[in-house]
């Protein structure tokens, strides 16, 4: 059974159109990422889905039921705005959300979900001491006591420094093992590229991408060249059907025009400077975000 | 149970406990009263202190025979009056006059005497004119400002307000004019003390029949604790503890949507059941405060030995209007909350909250005086007025209001509560996630219609 599956739905805020005749479907214990610029329709999507927000048109089904109107311990939502009482113990209010949820206590849920954090030393402290990883983690445990079968995490690594990043990022995967199906929405297209499953970009209230990383790929082709060579990026200039180049310092990305030789490319290369390494691949998912939503797209649209 | 209810009380529970257990609330417990009850005790303690420096009063009697009968009369009274009869403390001035003949130039003898009295060597003078004795008698008088032509009698002083002396005086002024005109119809001089005497007139409530023995009950005699304090009083608490208990939900709802706490709570709970939720604790924080001060009112009146002043009657009057108007009150300030976009908005919003409740303050005089009136009667039944307006009225001893009223304004309350409950939610559910925008009046309305 498919975890959510949303068809033809539009919501608009008065002349804003935040999301405009979106269907798609996320497999059940899936990790499914939502990529695309702010502003573009993301969290309006994942508000839908939480039942926190109706849409105008169009359907949205959770588990094959529509959750309109109601709340149910199968879906646990992390919001984007991070909100706590900071006048609660953490203990306290992490029970009182678990409670609101799941209508049990769950204090032992809480308690181990402390642990495994590293928080448990901070259970009985008000939120308002906590730095804000900690906060951010008090946050996500909110989100997941009880298990919930569906978790939707609204960016949920920002602000977040590497370590407690990765605990996050373990404690996702865990809960997807688990059996949980997890819809994030992140501007980490590391994250995105490592973690989901399928990814479905969406840009101005529209889905632009929707797939595993490997379909959305095999969509550009072998059209990246990464090349590392002596001098860098100045001897790449004026190279024959090389549309764009990326310089990444040590490295640099040449995007190929449709129908270029690769080989043709590095001869050239190879007669200019020393050459030390070179790849040809599918392009990265930054770089096909920014082919979509950059500055580019809106010249090319222009044109 | 995991259902609607459930998420209610929950977040009531939450939203109850957090309020009580603040040091803010157990100091308001004790505080709000003083501050409401300051102004009648500082009343009461001025009283306690009255001003006993000696009066000076001229008199200008145009009459010639009038002022040794006014000075008579105000020497009499100021004699009697003088010292509390209980605690021998002097109570009241000393009035001394001074009489003198009219001048030749009226205009310059009062401005003479104005600055006498404006260098304090005066307390006032009084002016009597030769035609006092056949003067019409006096009407009410309209307080017209611009006709400043003197009567009869007119009195002069720089005192501002509500000045008690020239109510003393006034009846002094009258009662030897009286004098005068009994003696010139012959009654003896030492005789007038008695004529003039006033008698007690008691107030006494009606005589009732008892509906069981069908025995007739005597009257009990009306008492100005029971008729206005009790009534007032509790008409009082009831305002006192509405507004105590409503007014931080603006500020609340604002706060949690300005700490972007909604979003994750609407994760889990409908903006109903997280409105209703709210409404709910501070109606438990209402009912905690109100059973402290009913059950330490009662006490503090038991132990002064005025235990039948117990309004016990209208106990569940009470606490079915207050219930109500918590409630009404508590969700329009949910609804308002939610559409402030800051919490400055909230506080300028505050007094259109709080005018339900202040508003009958205003009336009380007026409820008072003609308690079963056919305005008393309408204005008790405007749902918004009618928790504070018809306590009012049932709590005034033999206040008569007839049986079926406090029901029909009851009625009249809860459906007037469970349309702004129903309206407020649907402004809520809409405004709550607004952010950085503050919406319309009549974006409002419409919500509220439309949902």
């Amino acid at each position: 059974m498919d975890a959510v599956q949303i068809s033809n739905v539009t919501k608009t805020f008065g002349a804003v159109t935040a999301v405009d005749d979106l269907s798609l479907v996320v497999p059940e214990g899936s990790v499914y990422g939502f990529i695309g610029p702010n502003g573009s329709g993301k969290t309006t999507t994942m508000r839908m889905i939480a039942s926190i927000f109706y849409p105008d048109r169009g359907d949205v089904r959770v588990f094959g039921r529509q959750m309109l109107g109601a709340r149910s311990e199968l879906i646990g939502y992390l919001p984007e705005e991070r909100g706590l009482y900071r006048k609660m113990a953490v203990q306290a209010l992490l029970e009182f959300y678990g409670e609101l949820r799941s209508g049990r206590k769950v204090t032992a849920e809480v308690e181990s979900w402390l642990k495994k954090l590293d928080l448990a030393k901070w259970a009985w402290q008000k939120v308002q001491t906590l730095s804000k990883g900690m906060s951010q983690k008090v946050q996500f445990i909110a989100a997941v006591v009880p298990a919930p079968r569906l978790l939707i995490l609204d960016e949920p690594f920002s602000g977040l420094d590497p370590v407690s990043a990765e605990t996050l990022q373990s404690a996702i995967l865990d809960l997807r093992r688990a059996g949980a199906t997890v819809i994030l929405s992140t501007h980490d297209m590391q994250v995105a590229e490592n973690m989901c499953d399928y990814i479905c970009m969406i840009f101005r209230g529209r889905k632009v991408l929707d797939g595993t990383l490997a379909s959305i790929q095999d969509q550009y082709g072998n059209d990246t060249i990464r090349v590392a060579a002596d001098g860098g990026a100045r001897f790449l200039d004026g190279l024959p059907d090389v549309e764009r180049v990326r310089d990444f310092g040590q490295v640099q990305e040449l995007r190929m025009a449709r129908g270029c030789d690769p080989q043709q490319v590095l001869r050239t290369l190879i007669d200019r400077t020393r050459v030390t390494s070179f790849s040809i691949m599918k392009p990265s998912l930054h770089d096909i975000f920014v082919r979509i939503a950059g500055p580019e797209a809106g010249e090319a649209q222009i044109a | 149970m995991h259902n609607r209810q459930h998420r209610i009380l929950l977040i009531a529970k939450r939203d109850y406990l957090a309020t009580i257990r603040t040091k803010a609330f157990i100091i308001g417990l004790v505080v709000a009263p003083l501050l409401f009850g300051g102004g009648f005790l500082g009343v009461a303690l001025m009283q306690s202190k009255p001003d006993i420096k000696e009066r000076r009063i001229a008199i200008i009697d145009g009459s010639g025979v009038v002022a040794a009968a006014v000075i008579q009369a105000a020497q009499e009274r100021n004699a009697k009056d003088l010292f509390d009869k209980t605690t021998h403390r002097q109570v009241q001035p000393h009035y001394v006059f001074e009489t003198l003949p009219p001048a030749a130039d009226p205009k310059a003898e009062r401005l003479a005497l104005s600055e006498r009295v404006r260098q304090e060597r005066l307390y006032a003078f009084i002016e009597i004119a030769p035609t006092v004795l056949s003067a019409p008698p006096a009407t009410n008088d309209t307080g017209n400002a611009k006709d400043s032509k003197p009567g009869p009698v007119a009195t002069y002083t720089n005192a501002g307000g509500f000045d008690e002396a020239s109510g003393w005086l006034s009846g002094s002024i009258n009662d030897g004019i009286r004098r005068v005109r009994l003696a010139r119809l012959g009654v003896d001089p030492s005789r007038l003390s008695d004529v003039l005497a006033s008698v007690k007139v008691d107030r006494f409530g009606l005589v009732s029949r008892d509906p069981k023995t069908g025995e007739i009950r005597e009257a009990s005699k009306k008492n100005e604790v029971a008729e206005f304090g009790v009534p007032f009083g509790i008409m009082l608490l009831l305002g006192m503890i509405v507004m105590v208990g409503s007014s931080p939900m603006l500020s609340a709802v604002t706060e949690d949507k300005a700490q972007r706490l909604v979003e994750m709570l609407l994760g889990m709970a409908t903006p109903f059941e997280l409105m209703m939720g709210k409404v709910l604790g501070a109606l438990g924080t209402s009912l905690t405060s109100s059973a402290f001060y009913l059950v330490g009112g009662t006490l503090a009146l038991y132990g002064m030995g005025l235990s039948g002043m117990v309004p016990f009657a209208v106990f569940p009057w009470f606490y079915a209007y207050l219930i109500a108007d918590v409630i009404f009150l508590c969700s329009f300030a949910a609804a308002l909350g939610a559409g402030c976009g800051s919490p400055q908005d909230a506080q300028q919003l505050a007094i259109v909250l709080l005018a339900p409740v202040m508003i009958p303050y205003f009336m009380i005089t007026f409820i008072m005086q003609q308690p079963n009136g056919a305005i008393s009667t309408v204005l008790s039944l405007f749902p918004p007025f009618t928790p504070m307006l018809m306590l009012l009225r049932q709590a005034m001893p033999g206040g008569g209001v007839p049986a079926w009223q406090p029901w029909v304004g009851l009625v009249g309350v809860l459906a007037f509560t469970l349309v702004m409950v129903v309206a407020a939610a649907r402004i809520f559910r809409v405004a709550i996630l607004l952010q950085g925008k503050t919406p319309k009046v009549a974006e409002l309305v419409r919500w509220a219609v439309r949902g």
